[in-house]
C-alpha cells in the first residue's frame, strides 16, 4: 500500500489541489450533486433514522459473528461450484489472480469497478506477466488511461474536464474525438464492447455476500459489471472478508441505503445476485468462478472496541460529500486508495501504521458530518480522535505541539500566570501591530498568518473588565421592574412549597 | 495535482505486515511472453493437469480456511461459532412489510418510476397489442436482428411471422451457434420479467438453459414484457422469495434492471446507453 503514497504529506498535496481551480470547482459541484441526491431520496423514502439504524444492526450482528456468517458463506459458495480461496495479504490475493490467470492462459482480462483491486495494485501485477488488464467502468477507463488513482469511490474521475478525457482518449482511438461526452461514450462503449468479448477472464469486486445461499451481489449503473460476470469464460471476485449480509432478505435494507446515499437512487440500474458458475445447460456465464476473501488488514480490527465499527461499512462515499475537508481538497490529497473521511480512518487501520499515515487523520475538521450522512451510522470522527490519541501514545506525536500544549496548560491553571502572560503580550505585541491586527508571518505565526490576520490583543481585554461588568450586573438586577420582581419571587414560592409541602415522592 | 499512480517498479514488492515473503517471486509467473499462440497452461507447475491444479487449490483453500476463522472468532473473543446465532434484526424493519399496493397503484408507480430514469412505457391489453407494439418499433427503428429469450409467451407473440425482414434467434436453441455473439448484434432483445418491483421500477430477470443473461445486456434495445400479476410492491417481496427458494433452487444470475444503462462519470454529464441498452421498453400487460 505504501506505493500509492508519496513522499509529500497530506498537507503538501492538498496545497497542490486547492491551487487547481477546475479540481476545486468540479470537487464541490459533484459532492453537492450527489449530497442533494441523498438528502432528497432519503427524506422521500421516509423513516430515514429507521432505515440507518436497521442497517446498523444488520451489519454489526454479521461483524460480530463473523467466524459464523463468512464460513457459511464459504460453504454454500463451494457447494454452487465456486473455487474459494483465502488471502490474508494483498500480496497473497495477488498471486493467487496471477496463478489463475496463468492456469487459463489468459491474454486479458476484463475489471468492473473493485475497490479492493485498487488495494492490491492488481494491474500492474497482471501486466507484468503479460496479461492485459482493462477497467470497464467509464471512469475507470479514463483515470486507467490517465494512469492515475480514482479521486472519488462513487465517481472516480471527478478531477477530469472532457478536454482532458478527450485527448485520452483520442490517443487511443487513433484519430481526434470532440469533448463531446454522448461521442465520448460512445466511443467507449464501441472499444470495450470488443475487449469484453474477446477476454479471457472477467474480475469484480463484490458489495455484498449472501451466506445463506453463497451469492454474491453487485450494484452498478453501466452494465459493466454484467459484461464481466456475462462474457468471459472465467470468473474472478475479489471480495474484502467483510462483505458478508445473513440472507437476501437483509439485501433489501442494503439495497434501501446503499443507492440512496451513494447517487441518491431508488435502486442502481442494474442489482445483480450471482450464485455460482453458469449451469451446465446454460448458454452464457462463466464456466469457471474463482472468490478471493481479501483480509489484507481487516481482522485486525475485529475485537477492537475503538475500530471494529469500521467494518460496518458498505462503500457509499456518502462521508465524502459531506465532508468539508473532502470538498475542498479532492480524493488525491489523501494519497491512498481510499479518501474521504472513511478513507482517513480505514487506510491507518488496514495498515497498522499510525506513524506513516498520522497525517491523514489531521486531514479532518471533526465536525461529525461524516457520522451524520453515514447510512450505517459509523463513528468515524470519534475515530479520528482515537488515531490521532494513538499517534499520540505511540510516541509520534508532534513535540512542539506538545511542548505548547505543556505551556498552555501551565498558563491556564493559574489566573496569576494567565494574567501576568497577557501583560506581557499586550507590551510585546507593539512590535508587530499594525492597525489592530498581526500580518508578520514570522515564526510560530506563518502557519495561520498565511492565510488569515491575528487580531492584536485589546488595550482592555474581558478579564481587565470583569470587575466592572460583575458590579452593573449586580445593580441591574437590583433596579428590576418591580412586576418582573413580583413575578419571580411568586415563582420561587411556589417551588418552595411544592418543595417542602410535596411529599409525592419527587425527593 | 493529478499524482501519477506510483508503482513500486517491475521488481514487485509489497510490504508484508504479517511478514512471510518480501515480494513475489516473479520467476514463477514469467511465461514467454509475445507467443500469442496457445500459451501453454499450468507452466511451471510441470505435468500437473488442471484439475489437479484446482484439487490443489481446493487442498490449500480447505486448510486456510480453518486458520482463517479461527483468527475471526480469537479476535472477537469468543469460541467458533457453529451454529446460526440469533439475528433479530433480520430483513426490513416491521412498518414496511405493511406497505401493498393495489394493482393500479403498483403500475402507476412502476411507471412513473421507470419514466423518471429515462426508460419507456406501454400499457398494453393483451399479448397481441405486444407483437403489434415491437412490431412497429422494428419497422420504425429499422431493426435487422432481435434475439428472444426461448419462451412459450414470447414464442405466442408470433414475432418471427410478423417481421420476415428481421432476422428473429431464438436464445440457446440451436448448441451450435455462439450465442453471445448473436445477442451482441442484435438490434432488439425481447424477454419476459419474472417479476417487477413497483416502489423501485425495477424488473427482475433470472438465467436459465432457455434464458440468457446476455439477452437482456447486449441488444442496443430491450424490450421488457411484465404480465402486470407479475408486479409487487417491495423489493424485498422478490428477495424474501430468494431465501425460500434456497440455495440449490437458485439460478446462476439474478438481475434487477431499473432502467437503461448510464453513467455520470464525464464531468457528472449523464449518458445514457454506456454497455448495456440505452433504449428500454417496459410492456406491462393486462
Amino acid at each position: 500500500m505504501s506505493g500509492g503514497k508519496s513522499g509529500a504529506t497530506v498537507k503538501a498535496r492538498a496545497e497542490l489541489a486547492l491551487n487547481d481551480e477546475f479540481l476545486r470547482k468540479a470537487v464541490r459541484f459533484t459532492t453537492e450533486r450527489l449530497r442533494n441526491g441523498k438528502k432528497k431520496a432519503s427524506e422521500e423514502h421516509g423513516n430515514w433514522e429507521e432505515w440507518r439504524e436497521r442497517g446498523r444492526q444488520i451489519r454489526l450482528h454479521t461483524i460480530a459473528h463473523l467466524d459464523y456468517y463468512l464460513n457459511t458463506f464459504v460453504e454454500n459458495a463451494r457447494a454452487n461450484g465456486v473455487h474459494v480461496h483465502f488471502a490474508d495479504t494483498a500480496q497473497e490475493a495477488v498471486e493467487l489472480t496471477l496463478d489463475i490467470a496463468e492456469h487459463v492462459g489468459a491474454r486479458s482480462v476484463v475489471k468492473s469497478k473493485s475497490m479492493v483491486s485498487e488495494e492490491l495494485h492488481l494491474n500492474h501485477a497482471l501486466e507484468s506477466i503479460g496479461v492485459e488488464a482493462i477497467e470497464t467502468d467509464l471512469g475507470e477507463y479514463i483515470i486507467q488511461l490517465a494512469g492515475e488513482m480514482p479521486s472519488h469511490i462513487v465517481i472516480p474521475a471527478i478531477h477530469k474536464n472532457r478536454y482532458q478525457i478527450a485527448e485520452l482518449l483520442s490517443k487511443e482511438a487513433g484519430y481526434e474525438l470532440p469533448p463531446d461526452t454522448t461521442a465520448l461514450a460512445g466511443f467507449v462503449r464501441k472499444k470495450l464492447r470488443e475487449k469484453f468479448l474477446e477476454a479471457d477472464i472477467g474480475m469484480t469486486g463484490c458489495n455484498f455476500a449472501i451466506a445463506e445461499t453463497g451469492s454474491m451481489v453487485l450494484f452498478e449503473n453501466e452494465g459493466n459489471a454484467r459484461m464481466v460476470t456475462t462474457v468471459p469464460k472465467t470468473q474472478i471476485t475479489l471480495m474484502g472478508m467483510e462483505r458478508i449480509i445473513p440472507s437476501w432478505e437483509d439485501l433489501e435494507v442494503m439495497a434501501t441505503l446503499l443507492p440512496r446515499s451513494a447517487t441518491g437512487q431508488k435502486l442502481t440500474m442494474y442489482m445483480s445476485g450471482i450464485t455460482g458458475p453458469k449451469r451446465t445447460a446454460d448458454g452464457d456465464g462463466p464456466e469457471e468462478m474463482h472468490i478471493i476473501i481479501v483480509d489484507n488488514g481487516r481482522s485486525l480490527q475485529l475485537g477492537d472496541p475503538e475500530f471494529q465499527e469500521l467494518l460496518n461499512c458498505i462503500r457509499c462515499g456518502a462521508c465524502l460529500n459531506a465532508c468539508p475537508v473532502y470538498r475542498h481538497i479532492g480524493g488525491h490529497a489523501y494519497g491512498s486508495t481510499y479518501s474521504g473521511p472513511i478513507g482517513a480512518v480505514l487506510t491507518p487501520s488496514l495498515n497498522k501504521n499510525i506513524a506513516e499515515w498520522d497525517d491523514i487523520a489531521n486531514a479532518s475538521s471533526l465536525c461529525g458530518a461524516c457520522y451524520e450522512a453515514c447510512p450505517v451510522k459509523i463513528p468515524l470522527h470519534d475515530m479520528l480522535v482515537y488515531l490521532r490519541r494513538r499517534k499520540v501514545e505511540s510516541g509520534n506525536g508532534n513535540k512542539l505541539e506538545g511542548m505548547g500544549m505543556q505551556g498552555f496548560a501551565t498558563a491556564m491553571s493559574s489566573s496569576k500566570v494567565m494574567g501576568g502572560l497577557l501583560r506581557m503580550g499586550k507590551l510585546g505585541q507593539k512590535l508587530v501591530v499594525r492597525d489592530g491586527f498581526i500580518r508578520t508571518k514570522l515564526g510560530p505565526l506563518k502557519g495561520w498568518n498565511t492565510y488569515r490576520v491575528t487580531p492584536s490583543l485589546p488595550k482592555k481585554s474581558f478579564r481587565d473588565q470583569w470587575a466592572t461588568l460583575d458590579q452593573e450586573l449586580k445593580a441591574e438586577l437590583r433596579e428590576m421592574p418591580t412586576a418582573m420582581r413580583e413575578r419571580m419571587e411568586q415563582k420561587a414560592r411556589e417551588q418552595r412549597e411544592s418543595k417542602d409541602g410535596g411529599g409525592h415522592g419527587h425527593g | 495535482m493529478m499524482r501519477p499512480r506510483k508503482w513500486p517498479g517491475l521488481s514487485l514488492t509489497w510490504p508484508t505486515p504479517r511478514g512471510g515473503k518480501g515480494g513475489i517471486d516473479m520467476s514463477k509467473h514469467v511465461t514467454q511472453t509475445g507467443s500469442d499462440a496457445a500459451r501453454p497452461t499450468g507452466g511451471s507447475q510441470g505435468d500437473e493437469s488442471r484439475e489437479q491444479w484446482l484439487a490443489r487449490l481446493a487442498e490449500q483453500s480447505r486448510q486456510k480456511q480453518e486458520r482463517f476463522m479461527n483468527n475471526i472468532s480469537e479476535r472477537l473473543r469468543h469460541p467458533r461459532m457453529t451454529t446460526a446465532p440469533k439475528h433479530p434484526y433480520r430483513g426490513a424493519p416491521d412498518f414496511w412489510r405493511e406497505l401493498d399496493w393495489t394493482t393500479e397503484q403498483k403500475i402507476d408507480a412502476f411507471s412513473d418510476n421507470w419514466l423518471s430514469v429515462g426508460g419507456h412505457v406501454a400499457k398494453l391489453g393483451s399479448m397481441d397489442e405486444v407483437s403489434a407494439y415491437i412490431t412497429a418499433k422494428a419497422e420504425e427503428m429499422g431493426a435487422k436482428f432481435l434475439v428472444r429469450q426461448d419462451d412459450p409467451t414470447l414464442a405466442g407473440l408470433g414475432l418471427e411471422e410478423a417481421l420476415p425482414d428481421v432476422q428473429v434467434s431464438v436464445w440457446n436453441s440451436d448448441e451450435q451457434q455462439p450465442w453471445k455473439a448473436r445477442a451482441a448484434e442484435a438490434d432488439f432483445g425481447v424477454v419476459q420479467a419474472d417479476h417487477a418491483v413497483a416502489y423501485t421500477g425495477s424488473v427482475v430477470v433470472t438465467s436459465s438453459k432457455e434464458k440468457g443473461r446476455s439477452v437482456s445486456l447486449l441488444p442496443t434495445v430491450l424490450f421488457i414484457v411484465i404480465p402486470a400479476e407479475r408486479l409487487k410492491t417491495r423489493l424485498g417481496e422478490v428477495l424474501i422469495g430468494l431465501d425460500e427458494a434456497g440455495r440449490e433452487a437458485l439460478p446462476a444470475g439474478v438481475h434487477f434492471i431499473t432502467g437503461p444503462s448510464r453513467s455520470s462519470d464525464i464531468e457528472n454529464d449523464l449518458t445514457i446507453g454506456v454497455h448495456g441498452p440505452g433504449v428500454v421498453y417496459a410492456l406491462i400487460v393486462g
